[in-house]
């Protein structure tokens, strides 16, 4: 009896592991596929991959074309990405990253092999791939979030293959880096540090009124947890108060939700995997109540926050590449190149949302965002 | 090679959880789901302790110690409150989580500027040159094999005896004028100290702690002790805990196999398929074992 | 001595399915007494078993073993005293274990279970005797794990291991019926032989009445939670299975089977 109960359960995850399969590869074709709706019209370019992110064409005008300035690189190399798991911001980092690999000479297909792996959030599968990996004598591994990353360290470790992580929140507290931001080995990349103060300010310029902002985060994510001490520390400067409720699971986010909207003025969200997970439950949740809900990067602006002062995670994974191929050339080692976190941040509005909840949007704001989304996309 | 050295370093660790889950599971027959919490139970110990500079060695064994602690207080939810097996074992994984994360202080833990049981100086003096590429293999052998001589050892005790009696027919427990409930107790605790031991293991060697390294123990658990047991079955030399680690081993080559000849997206699904074969393939071998009876 | 005292058992009590089992029920088992209990279905024959040994708990009423009241004892302590066999050959044996482990396992009731080893090499010439008076040959399959013996060959073993250590009581429930004529029949003569040797206090539950005949010193008959017959001595002796039966049919009919 009990035996059969513990067969249900098993075969309860076996279809569970299938289900989340085909989930996320929905997920993934969707979002590379469907272009955002934004008001600039997107330039047409051959290349698929400038199509996709179609602000990246405007400013950046080595990025145009995503051809190599001085031609591929002579050689055949092969990388290895361990990314954490399927997740918008982490995908967005993987094609910035190979993005800036291509700027730089290396070419998918040409003169470069990708050996591309997830562990779909299985702490057990993130510790094998960059083993895989090493065995399989990679020139470089690209570690994408910070289990990813930790694990990608400690498998190259003896081997003398570099890794280059991004994503990776506080590269220090995970032992990465040193306190001056220097490596710790043959392992360096970028920090995704959430740029606190720009979004404080923008939520005060939005909502001039409101005292409280509410945070939720997942108890588990490291990230989360010292995110939220960056804003305890920062949220007096612009006259706010900090209430946040710690969760577990995205089970547990429809009644944290309705708990923490019943304390405060408006939301604000970080890149929390678990939340993210539930956002269009809170979402739904906090505009019956005409509650303000501000996310952390784009893709949450797109499917319904107000507004987010964020790092854009496709530049993010630019700047990697651009490490990587530094080591790949052999210009330095990894071991000589510094940690760097993104500076500056780029606004994003939702002018639909704004509408919806009647807040009107000062000029010099909508003048300032990178884009403006003018509908809600339905989250998958 | 290296990949095949990463199976057997990843097999041979979940192997020591898989041990527990071997007693709770095959020999107590008793569902226990609180793996799910003191594996990372037994990591989080350890990542504290090392990093308040405690000899790595002795986290092992205050790990254990922690496990065995959530063990009996599985049992002592299950006999004393009657609260039924599988619910019992979820209630001590959902509290285990609050406790992983006050014992580790944060969700994650690094250890790389720590010394670890596979990175001191005096293991490092003892492996040197090739030989430093199975340093891991070899401590983690020598610890599964360890563990495995002193079950083996254990269930051959008269405590043993009972324990084994005690999933095989409790009634006779009772007959023998034994408390079955402390018996139970017993084995959830040793069972929850091996996997806490694994968790120790496995800490130490990816080098950091993090709070949901525990979430699917029970699923590789379980599906090592099914794996080994019935797979090699025929091969009636082979212990049952020798059995359990071979299928430790075996599950997490179906992973890696999975990670390296499929394309991402469709990991788990290959490793559910991968694992189904196994399980239909030891069927038929059955099967035939019965017909030439 | 066993001595139940105005006992009470309901089962199912506060459901609509209540039904009382036992209203007020006496019994005295002396020192050295034998008793075949026999006895239609639901007369309360196992209930009582499993009162005396506490599995189930009653409602009213007092238990004593040699004048001490167990009756909030759990059951786990009282077996201390007592040695049961049960109708399922399984539940007297461990199937996993061979026939040394189980025996060891028995061998050592009464003591403590640690770290000792299981099976002690200096005993295996005794359990090899003990096994060798079954006449079943198990002697020489020490090492076949109990599992794969025949029902009577595990039911001969149960019994073997429920005497083994020094007990005053011996609890038999219908302990042949699941076992052929003949087999039955070795197998309760071996009791018989067991009981004598180790003068046992012995309650028997059975459906046999040839074998609550000829064996034991002392008769009771149950129907409906009380003892309709209750024969003892000389007075046992000279009862006959007819007779019996005829009370048996009797009692059968009134109830309309």
């Amino acid at each position: 009896m009990k035996k059969k109960m513990l067969a249900v359960i098993l075969s309860m995850t076996m279809a569970a592991a299938l289900l989340g399969g085909c989930g996320n590869e929905q997920k993934e074709s969707s979002a590379a596929k469907e272009p955002a709706a934004t008001e600039q019209p997107a330039p047409q370019a051959d290349d698929p991959q400038a199509a996709k992110e179609p602000e990246e064409a405007g400013d950046n005008a080595s990025s145009e074309e995503n051809k190599p300035a001085s031609g591929l690189v002579e050689g055949d190399f092969t990388i290895g990405i361990s990314q954490f798991a399927q997740h918008g911001s982490l995908d967005n980092c993987r094609e910035g990253f190979l993005t800036g690999l291509a700027e730089e000479g290396f070419i998918e297909g040409e003169n470069l092999t990708v050996e591309y792996q997830n562990a779909e959030a299985d702490m057990g599968i993130v510790n094998q791939i960059p083993q895989g990996f090493v065995s399989n004598k990679v020139d470089l591994i690209c570690a994408i979030a910070t289990p990813a990353a930790q694990s990608a360290y400690n498998a190259a470790m003896n081997s003398g293959i570099p890794v280059i992580y991004t994503a990776v929140n506080d590269p220090v507290g995970a032992e990465l880096a040193k306190e001056d931001g220097m490596p710790v080995g043959e392992v360096t990349g970028t920090s995704d540090k959430l740029p606190v103060d720009a979004q404080l300010k923008m939520i005060r310029e939005l909502l001039p009124d409101a005292k409280k902002i509410g945070i939720m985060y997942t108890t588990s994510e490291v990230n989360s947890e010292s995110t939220i001490a960056e804003y305890e520390a920062a949220v007096g400067q612009y006259g706010f108060e900090l209430v946040t409720t710690g969760i577990n699971t995205t089970a547990d986010a429809p009644l944290a939700a309705d708990n923490l909207l019943s304390k405060v003025d408006c939301l604000n969200n970080l890149t929390d995997n678990t939340v993210v997970s539930a956002l269009p439950t809170i979402l739904d949740k906090a505009n019956t109540q005409k509650i303000p809900v501000f996310g952390s990067e784009v893709e949450q602006v797109k499917i319904g926050c107000l507004a987010s002062e964020g790092i854009d995670y496709y530049q993010l994974g630019i700047k990697t590449g651009k490490m990587a191929a530094q080591v790949l050339k052999g210009e330095k080692k990894a071991s000589e190149i510094k940690m760097e976190t993104i500076t500056g941040s780029e606004l994003y509005l939702n002018t639909k949302v704004a509408d919806d909840l009647g807040i009107s949007l000062p000029d010099d704001v909508k003048s300032r965002a990178s884009e403006t989304f003018t509908e809600i996309q339905m989250a998958e | 090679m290296g990949i095949i050295l990463g199976v057997l370093e990843q097999g041979l660790i979940f192997g020591i959880m898989a041990l527990g889950v071997y007693i709770t599971y095959k020999i107590l027959d008793f569902p226990d789901l609180t793996v799910d919490g003191s594996f990372p139970l037994g990591a989080a110990m350890s990542a504290l302790l090392i990093t308040h500079g405690v000899n790595p060695y002795l986290t092992l064994l205050i790990s254990f110690a922690a496990g065995v602690l959530a063990g009996i207080c599985t049992g002592l939810i299950h006999v004393k409150l009657k609260v039924r097996d599988l619910l019992s074992g979820i209630i001590m994984m959902t509290a285990l989580y609050t406790i992983n994360m006050v014992v580790a202080g944060k969700a994650n833990v690094p250890l790389f500027s720590k010394e670890t049981i596979f990175d001191n100086s005096f293991i490092n003096n003892i492996f040197t040159g090739e030989m430093a590429n199975f340093k891991t293999l070899i401590i983690v052998l020598i610890l599964a094999l360890a563990c495995k001589f002193l079950l083996d050892a254990y269930l051959k005790t008269k405590s043993g005896f009972l324990l084994r009696a005690a999933g095989d027919n409790d009634v006779l427990v009772t007959s023998l004028a034994k408390d079955k409930g402390l018996v139970k107790i017993v084995g959830l605790a040793i069972a929850n100290g091996l996997v806490a031991l694994g968790g120790s293991v496995m800490a130490q060697q990816q080098r950091y702690f993090d709070i949901s390294m525990g979430t699917g123990t029970i699923v590789i658990g379980l599906a090592s002790v099914i794996i080994g047991i019935s797979l090699l079955r025929g091969l009636t030399f082979l212990r049952s805990t020798t059995t359990v680690l071979i299928g430790s081993i075996l599950y997490k080559a179906c992973v890696a196999i999975a990670l390296a000849k499929f394309p991402p997206t469709y990991m788990k699904l290959i490793t559910a398929v991968l694992f189904l074969i196994i399980l239909v393939i030891s069927m038929q071998l059955k099967k035939k074992v019965k017909t030439n009876d | 001595m066993i001595e139940l005292k105005q006992i009470h058992k309901y089962y199912n009590p506060g459901t609509i399915n209540e039904m009382c089992l036992f209203d007020n029920f006496d019994l005295t088992v002396r020192d050295g007494e034998f008793v075949s209990v026999v006895g239609s279905n639901g007369s309360g024959k196992t209930s009582l078993l499993n009162i005396i040994c506490g599995s189930i708990r009653i409602e009213r009423g007092q238990i004593l073993m040699n004048g001490r009241d167990i009756t909030r004892e759990k059951e786990y302590k009282r077996m201390s005293h007592i040695g049961r066999v049960y109708q399922n050959p399984a539940m007297g044996t461990c199937p996993t274990m061979t026939i040394l482990e189980n025996m060891s396992l028995a061998d050592n009731k009464g003591k403590l279970y640690l770290l000792g080893k299981g099976t002690d090499k200096k005993r295996k010439e005794y359990y090899r005797d003990q096994l060798s008076l079954l006449n079943l040959g198990l002697e020489d399959k020490l090492d076949v794990k109990v599992g794969s013996l025949s029902g009577g060959q595990r039911q001969a073993m149960a019994l073997l291991m429920s005497t083994m250590t020094p007990i005053e009581f011996l609890i038999l429930d219908e302990h042949t019926a699941a076992l052929d004529p003949k087999t039955a029949d070795t197998i309760m003569e071996l009791t018989d032989k067991i009981v004598k040797e180790k003068n046992l206090t012995t309650i028997m539950v059975t459906h046999n009445l040839r074998f609550a005949v000829d064996y034991g010193n002392r008769l009771l008959m149950m129907h409906q939670g009380a003892s309709v017959l209750d024969k003892s001595g000389s007075e046992k002796d000279r009862t006959q299975v007819d007779e019996i039966l005829k009370l048996f049919n009797e009692i059968s009919i009134e109830c309309g089977n």
